[in-house]
Order: structure tokens, then sequence, then C-alpha cells
């Protein structure tokens, strides 16, 4: 703890670490200083002059966001003198800005539209005619209207120092000054749209959002995105059901107000037009649509059916469904149907990570655990195209703690703009790589490994060992594709295991088949899959196999299937989604699509069509059942109930089963791509970016 | 990009000129060599010198935006600055400026269709003892007459 | 002798009615004859809304949302969308695609009208609403916008200083 000093901030006497800044000293105790260039965690600026002050002994007002706080200082935040020159300032900013509120649409949550209102200069004592130039459209996703901009650099600095990107910059001068893209006339960047967010004004406005709504029209919930496996929460802004837009203004995830491309514009798939709204029944070849009763009975009838002549099911779980729909899709299968043949689309070798780990304790990194560590070792993934929030973290550790990056990786990528040392492998070769970076390694406090696919099997056990070298506590993270990979792996959606890393011997049964032995196998007789698509790069061998698909569109799996349930995405149902990081956070549902059913619900519904008893199928109920019985996920409720991320601690021990390390495929998503349910969102292809490269820098 | 050998053999010790690490600072003199080889910032340009000198494109822009000597469109064999500021305005800087616009049929920050002549009206060029003062390309001309005028323009014509 | 002084106040009670009711003969008449013909109204009466054009027949409403947020009893919806160039609807950057008012729940307070920037929502002087059917009560922008007056399009041409001009 650093020293700490008394200041003294409107009356109030206030202890604060040496070298914090003024303005930051009155926010933890609760005063608000206005400011419009200051933005936490980024680089200062004193640009605005919203934030004078009057400090006592000093003959000037001074920006409190410049201003480190001395001892014994006394501060005056909201003096008739600070006012005034608040309210001057604002005059000034209003020289250009057009006071076009009701069309613009930042009106009802504008920085300055706030300042003008409290500190009235609404009218101005300029008479010259306001400079004034056309707005412009940067991308399918960015608007720019020059006239609006006060220049706070808000924009330039999270582009620049957040994402690395620096797409943004500020030409010519004067009045005539503006925020230019990095093309001239469009921007190329990674879309995120962060610079929308910080604006204080309405200059930098949404492509999508724009004149959708106002602020107050709208209901916000916090929910998890359901693209990749970060976990970042995205706030859905909803106006009659329909997402009109997402942003994490309220910095409430781990993730702050950080999002991505697709945590903030890839949500437009939930109001595609190819949305499923109703069952769907094969009748004379024919996909037709058909009452739900009438399709979750023949659901019912033809597994009850296959149940009774001992027939071979396969069944197929989501990486994109919440853990309660996960746990209670294996415990159908293996309890309901008795099958052993469970299995999801891997796309990173967690068993393994988890069973070298065994014996070790707070060994598996959480998010906050990037943006603290002192040095970080990034093997075979690119981070700000796959991973964009521990891009982000990572970054943003460097630019605060200089934290230490190590890459090793396969080709160029974003994170060697910083490294402290980066080495080009191709896979199969990482692990020399990272043998030779230990002699710098160990002159580290810490460490946390970040690994991709590329290592799995007895290439992990050898990282882990190569750490246990090191000397240092090493942290881990696993690197899995999408949004509950993590999930499915940990609920037991592979054939060796059941949920908490458990043997299926202990439920009396031999593991069954793999997802692509299942559809390579000849005589399955029902392949049931819920929120995956395994028939997008692969045929189904059996051709008489009765297929049932719980989706969101006609993917090529549905379009084989016999019955089609229509289901609903993770912004329209409640649950609990397990990040890269192994922290559990909830789903609260936002939108509604009509004529679609949660996951859960369908399940819970053909289980009862066929007289099974498996439990209440509740969210909540399931959620109890997973705490109870799964190891690790004893988590305390009221972290996740409130919208915090718990950690969950899976097992501390061997791992008394392996998934074979074979069945991972990773995705190869980008950040314009998210898997099947990318394509079904038009936005994010319809950037000039996408698709996007791995490796590319 | 290349640049001639005599322009490649100035940037290599103009980088020399800096201190390691803050190459950044040789940005603007070497924008203003490219131009007069090249004749304007192109976008070629301003990618050859962000990459030499390790900065962001959007870097680069910004300086050009802010710098009115950097063009981005072609200028003039003869670039044609006349001063109409203070002391230069007194002496007749303005007339000079509506002159050389009449005679040559461009105007501020305009280049000829033949590209042999450009023209801008400037700020004080620091020669206010010999106002009114023009500048060609690097070329001071001072205590300007309409008649001087008229024949410098026409010499540096013939000069093709 | 009673009886005639009773048939004397009943007289002049019959006579004192019949003065009243032949003095207000004599004034005007103040009740209006509806529905046999058309009421009138104060100036500042306040029925059915119209949603106001400018000069050019354009609309005046932005679809900035003010009337709405403004409402008592939340009976406003409106979606918003882009003027164009080759289609242009209002004076703004934007216009009302949608404007509905629920008159099942309008309490016709006027705040809607105080609210409005540029002075598109104006109380009329429409007041027979009375229907049936509920559903039948939400006005869209089609029934509450003011008829073009003759001449007008409703529509812009490019070279209009409306289009021209950059100025907010």
């Amino acid at each position: 703890m650093a020293d700490l000093i008394t200041l003294t901030i409107d009356g109030r006497k206030l202890k604060v670490p040496a070298g914090t800044l003024v303005i930051e000293a009155a926010k933890q105790a609760g005063i608000e200083i206005p400011a419009f260039c200051y933005y936490e965690g980024f680089s200062l600026q004193a640009a605005c002059r919203m934030c004078l002050v009057e400090v006592e002994k000093m003959p000037k007002l001074q920006p409190s966001c410049t201003l480190p706080a001395a001892d014994g200082m006394v501060v005056h935040t909201e003096s008739p003198k600070v006012a005034d020159a608040r309210k001057g300032m604002l005059e000034f900013l209003l020289t250009n800005h057009p006071l076009d509120c009701p069309v613009c649409d930042k009106g009802g949550e504008c920085e300055l539209q706030d300042m003008v209102f409290r500190y009235g200069a609404g009218e101005s004592r300029f008479t010259e005619i306001k400079y004034h130039q056309d707005e412009k459209q940067w991308s399918p996703l960015v608007y720019y209207d020059p006239a609006r901009c006060i220049l706070c650099y808000r924009c330039v600095r999270v582009c620049d120092e957040g994402l690395g990107v620096g797409a943004l910059g500020l030409t010519y001068r004067g009045v005539a000054a503006e925020i230019t893209p990095s093309h001239g006339d469009h921007l190329e960047c990674d879309e995120c749209g962060w610079c929308i967010d910080v604006c204080p004004v309405g200059a930098l406005t949404s492509g999508t959002y724009r004149y959708q709504s106002r602020p107050w029209e709208m209901n916000h919930t916090g929910t998890i995105c359901t693209h990749c496996a970060d976990g970042c929460k995205t706030t859905l802004s909803v106006r009659n059901g329909a997402i009109i837009r997402a942003n994490n203004r309220d910095r409430s995830g781990y993730n702050g107000e950080f999002l991505c491309v697709k945590g903030r514009f890839g949500y437009d798939f939930v109001h595609s037009g190819e949305r499923l709204q109703s069952p769907m029944i094969r009748k004379n070849g024919k996909l037709e649509p058909v009452s739900w009763s009438e399709a979750l009975a023949a659901v019912a009838t033809k597994f009850s059916e296959i149940k009774a002549r001992g027939g071979k099911f396969g069944v197929i779980g989501s990486t994109r469904t919440t853990n309660e729909e996960n746990y209670y899709l294996q415990k159908f299968a293996r309890q309901g149907l008795g099958t052993a043949s469970v299995d999801h689309h891997r796309t990173g070798d967690v068993p393994a990570l988890i069973d070298a780990l065994s014996g070790k304790t707070d060994a598996l990194a959480a998010m906050a655990d990037l943006y603290q560590a002192k040095a970080a070792l990034v093997i075979g993934a690119d981070l700000a195209q796959q991973h964009p929030l521990i891009a982000y973290q990572l970054r943003a550790n460097y630019r605060h703690h200089k934290m230490a990056a190590y890459l090793v990786n396969p080709g160029a990528s974003r994170e060697e703009q910083y490294a402290k040392k980066s080495v080009h492998a191709p896979p199969g070769k990482e692990m020399e790589a990272v043998a030779s970076l230990a002699g710098e390694l160990k002159g580290h406090e810490d460490l946390v490994v970040i690994f991709g696919a590329s290592l799995r099997g007895e290439g992990v056990r050898q990282l882990v060992s190569f750490g246990d070298t090191l000397g240092i506590p090493v942290k881990y993270v696993c690197l899995v594709d999408y949004s509950n990979s993590r999930g499915a792996m940990d609920m037991g959606l592979v054939p060796e295991l059941l949920p908490g890393y458990r043997s299926v011997r202990e439920a009396g049964m031999e593991p069954g088949l793999a997802l692509d032995e299942m559809l390579a196998a000849k005589d399955l007789d029902a392949l049931w899959a819920v929120g995956a698509n395994p028939l997008e790069s692969a045929e189904l061998a059996s051709s008489a196999a009765f297929v049932v698909v719980q989706d969101l569109f006609l993917t090529e799996t549905a379009r084989r299937a016999e019955v089609v349930l229509p289901a609903q995405s993770a912004y329209e149902k409640n649950g609990t989604v397990t990040s890269v990081t192994g922290e559990v956070q909830k789903l609260k549902a936002g939108a509604k699509v009509m004529g679609t059913k949660a996951d859960l619900e369908i399940m819970g519904l053909i289980a009862k069509e066929m007289g099974l008893n498996l439990g209440i199928w509740s969210p909540d109920k399931v959620f109890e059942e997973i705490r109870r019985t799964v190891r690790g996920y004893n988590i305390p409720l009221p972290v996740v109930a409130t919208g915090g991320a718990a950690q969950t601690t899976p097992v501390n021990g061997r791992v008394p089963a392996m998934p074979r390390p074979e069945h991972i495929r990773p995705s190869g998503d980008t950040l314009f791509t998210s898997g099947t349910l990318g394509r079904y969102s038009k936005r994010l292809s319809s950037v000039m970016e996408a698709p996007g490269e791995l490796f590319k820098g | 990009m290349t640049f001639s050998p005599q322009l490649e053999a100035k940037f290599a010790d103009l980088i020399t000129h800096y201190p390691e690490g803050r190459q950044k600072g040789a940005l603007i003199p070497m924008l203003l060599y490219a131009q007069d080889e090249v004749g304007a910032v192109t976008p070629e340009v301003i990618a050859e010198v962000a990459s030499r000198l390790n900065v962001k494109p959007v870097e680069v822009e910004e300086v050009i935006g802010y710098y009115t000597m950097l063009w981005r469109h072609k200028r003039g064999k003869h670039h044609i600055q006349v001063c109409t500021n203070l002391s230069c305005m007194l002496a007749g800087g303005e007339e000079l400026y509506a002159q050389v616009s009449k005679k040559l049929g461009i105007g501020h920050r305009e280049t000829t269709p033949d590209g042999q002549f450009s023209l801008e009206e400037t700020e004080c060029l620091g020669a206010c003892s010999w106002a009114p003062a023009v500048l060609v390309n690097y070329d001071f001309h001072m205590k300007m007459t309409p008649e001087k005028l008229d024949r410098l323009i026409e010499s540096l014509g013939s000069k093709q | 002798m009673p009886k005639i002084q009773e048939i004397l106040s009943g007289a002049a009670a019959i006579a004192k009615g019949m003065g009243v009711t032949i003095k207000e003969m004599m004034n005007p008449v103040i009740t209006d004859d509806y529905p046999d013909a058309p009421p009138k109204f104060q100036e500042r009466y306040r029925g059915l809304h119209v949603l106001q054009r400018d000069e050019d027949g354009l609309e005046k409403c932005v679809a900035c949302f003010l009337c709405s947020a403004a409402c008592p009893a939340q009976c406003i919806y409106i979606e918003a969308a882009d003027n164009t160039a080759q289609e242009r609807i209002s004076g703004g950057e934007r216009y009302a695609k949608v404007y509905n008012i629920d008159y099942s729940r309008c309490i016709f307070c006027g705040y809607c009208v105080e609210a409005c920037p540029t002075d598109a929502i104006t109380h009329g002087h429409g007041f027979e609403l009375a229907s049936f059917n509920t559903s039948t009560l939400i006005y869209r922008k089609e029934k509450l916008l003011a008829p073009l007056a003759p001449g007008q399009t409703g529509k812009v041409k490019l070279d209009h200083p409306v289009m021209a001009e950059t100025g907010h």
C-alpha cells in the first residue's frame, strides 16, 4: 500500500494513496467532477477544462484530472468561481456544437447536454455562424458528425491504447479540427464500436442504433455475450421485445466497458428473418410447420420406440446453450435414453489441463488475473482475433503495469506491438520455442500461460511440467472457442465423463461414441442435435437415422432432420454459462421471439411426454442440482445472482478418464465470424474487414 | 515505394539526427522532402513514410492535416506563395495575389492544368522589411511590384 | 280571501319566470346546435392531435421522442427513420416512420404539445373519438397528419433550400 495522504474535498477529509488524481479521489468520496476528456484507465489529456477545481493557495483553477492529490490540499469542486469557469467552457464548446438535440441520437444520455443543463450556457453570446460540416459514414457501424465533436480525444485513446488498433486520429486545426479515420474516408479497424460508446456527445453514432429509439424508451438487460468464450457482459437495450443495441456502459461485468464487434453489434441474428418460429416435421420428404404438441409427441414416440428396442442414440449438445441445458441434456441422454454417446463440438483440451494440474491449488487463471499478472505467455492463439477480451486485459496490464508478454505463435499477431519477445513456431513445435524462453520467464514474479487448441493431451502435460520447473507461481488458461464451451465440458457432454469430470463408469456405463463416430456410425438410429450443427462439414452415414434438431435456424443439420424444434438464443433465456476462465455468469432474458422455446423447456417437455422423471426443468432448479452434484460448481449464489462472475474449481485430483484429444476441432473463428451463428448475423459480414484472418498481425 | 538515391541518402542521414526511439521526429522534414520530389503527399508517400518511421498512417494524416505546407494534391513546378499578412497587405500584397490569381486563372491552393504553377496565399514570410514578398518554391522575391511580378511569372513560364 | 292572494302570487311568479325567459329570448344564443350543426370551440381547446406540416408540406415531426417522454399516460409510440436524398419526409435528418397515439389512454393534457421542439404536434379540435372497439382508438400517423394544403406535394425537390442548406 502506498503512503496515504490526507486532503479535503468540499469539506470532506479523505485519505488516498499519494499520487492519486484529485478527480479520482473525489470520485471515491462520491463527489462527481464533470469531465469530457478524462477517461479512467487511459492517458491524460486535460483538453476539455471541465474538471477545473479551486484549490486553496493555488492562484488559478486547476484541472483535477491531471492534478495529483497532495497532503493538506483543500479542494472546492462546486464553488461559484468553478461553476462560472465551467459555464464559460460550455459556452465555448457550444460555439460550434449544434443545438440539434431533438434529432441527435445521444439526446438523453449526452454528457454535454447534462452539463449545459446543470451549469446553464444554453444561450450563447456568440453571433458568428456555426462552422458546419456534413455527417460522414465511416463504416456500416460508425457515423461521425464533425459539427457535434468536442475534440475530447476519448475515441482516439480507446482505439489506440485500449485496442492497439489506432484507427482514429485528429486532423486539421482550430475550428476545422476533426477526428479522421485511418483510411481517409472510411474505417478499417476492429469495428468494435467502443469509440461510439465513449463519445460524450453525439459526434460518433452507431449505424445500427441510429434513430431507433431513446435511452428512456428501452429496457436494459445485462446478460452474457453468446459469441466467443470470453464471457463479456453485454447490456441489451430492448424495445418491444427487440434488441436495439448492446453495450456495457455500466461496466457491470469483468470486461468493464470493453466489447468487441460481436458483443456490441452481433446480436442481430436474434431478429433475423431466417429464425425458426414453428416446430417442423418431415412429411412426404418436406419439412412442414406443425404445432408444438404434435412435434413433441412425435419426438417422444420415436425416442421411446428406439429406446425400447435398444437402438443406438447419438446426442450432440451445444457450446452455446446454458449449463443447465447441458446438464439436463446429458442427464436425459444417460438416464432417460440410456446412451453414453454424448458429445459436443470440442475446441480445447480442458480435461487434460485439469488432470495435469491435479494437486495444485489456485492454478487456473481468472479474467482478473490476466490484468494483474507480471508476465504472460501466449501459445498458439491470435488473441486480438480469437479472444478479444483476453487480448484487451493483457494490453491493459501492459499499459498500466508494464506486464511482460511472450508469444509463441505460428504467425504474426497484434500482441507483438508490445510483446517482450515473440517466437514464430509452427503447430507441433511450440514446446521447443517455449522451452527456449525458460530463462526469461524465470525472472518474473508470476506468470499466466494462455494456450490454444494446438496444445492438447500430452502437450498440455508437458506445458504444465515446464511451468513447474520455472519456480514461480504459474496460472493457466486453456482457450476454448464458444460462449459455453467450457460449461459443456464441465457438464459432461463428452462420452467419457460425467458432470464434474467423473468417469462414466461410476454410472455403470462404458464411454459411448464421440461426435465424429456418431456421424460415421452406419447403424445409428437417432441423432439428437441440441443447438449444434455437426453436418455443416460432415455427412451423416446412417441414412435411416431419426434426426431431431433444436436450433435457431434451418442449419445443414436441421435440413436433414425429421423434427426441427425452434429454440431460443442465449439472449432470450435465463441460465448460467461458464467462460473460458471457468467463471460462471448469469444469462438474463432480454429479447422475445414468438414461437420459440428455451432448449431446457423443450427437453423437459420431451421428457414429460416420454414419461421420464428427470426433475423440474426450470433453470433455477437445475442449477441448484448442478451446485449440489457437480464438483466445483458449488459457487456462492449471491455473486452470480447479482450479475457477478464466480470461478469454478473443477477438480483437484486426476481426471479418471480422458476424452480423446483427437476429437478437438478448433473453430478458427476470427473477430468477424462466429461459427454457424455468425453466418446469420448480417452485420458481422457487412463490415469490409470480414471475415478476417488469423495470425496476420 | 523508393525515392531517388539523393533523397534516400538524405533520409538515411536525417534519421540519425534523432535520438533512438524518437525517430518519429523526422516525420515533418521527411514529408517535406518527399513532397518536393513527388510533388504531393500521396497515399503511397504516407504509407512509405509511416512504415519507415514505424508510426501509424493515421499519425501521418494528422500531421498533414495540421500543416498547410503539406499538400495532398500535386503542386505546380513553380509554387508561388504570396504573402498577404499585415506588412505585405499594406504594401499591396492582396493586389499582387489577385493579379497572380487572375493571370494564372487559379485560386488559393490550386494548380494550373499544365502543372506549371500553383498558388497559395500565405501568412508572414518574415520579410516584412522588404514587403510585399513573394516566395517561389524556396526563392524569395522581395519589394514586389505588379510589373516585376508579371516579368517573374513570364520568366518562370519560359523556363519550363 | 286567501284564495285570491294565492292566485295573485302565482301569477306574479309566472310573470317573473316568463320575464326571465323573455329577457333571455332577446340575448344571443350561446348553446350549440350539435350534432345538427358543427360545434364551436375555444381557440385553445385540446382535442384530437394534429401533426403539422411546414410551408413546403414536409412533416414537422423529427421523431425526437420528447412528446412520448413527456406523456404522463404513455400513449405515444414512435419509430424513427432516416430521411434519404431520394425521399425526404421531414425537414430534419429523421422523421417518424411510425407515430401512434393511443386515444384510449390519452388524457388530453397537452404536455406533448408543450414538449415538442418543432411545434409539430398540436391539439386540433376533433373530439368525436367514441368507438365500440378500443383497438380502433390507436390512431396512426396517417390519421393524425394535417392534410396537404393546395399546391403542396409533401415532397421536396433536390435543389430545394432545405436540401441545399447544410446548417442546423
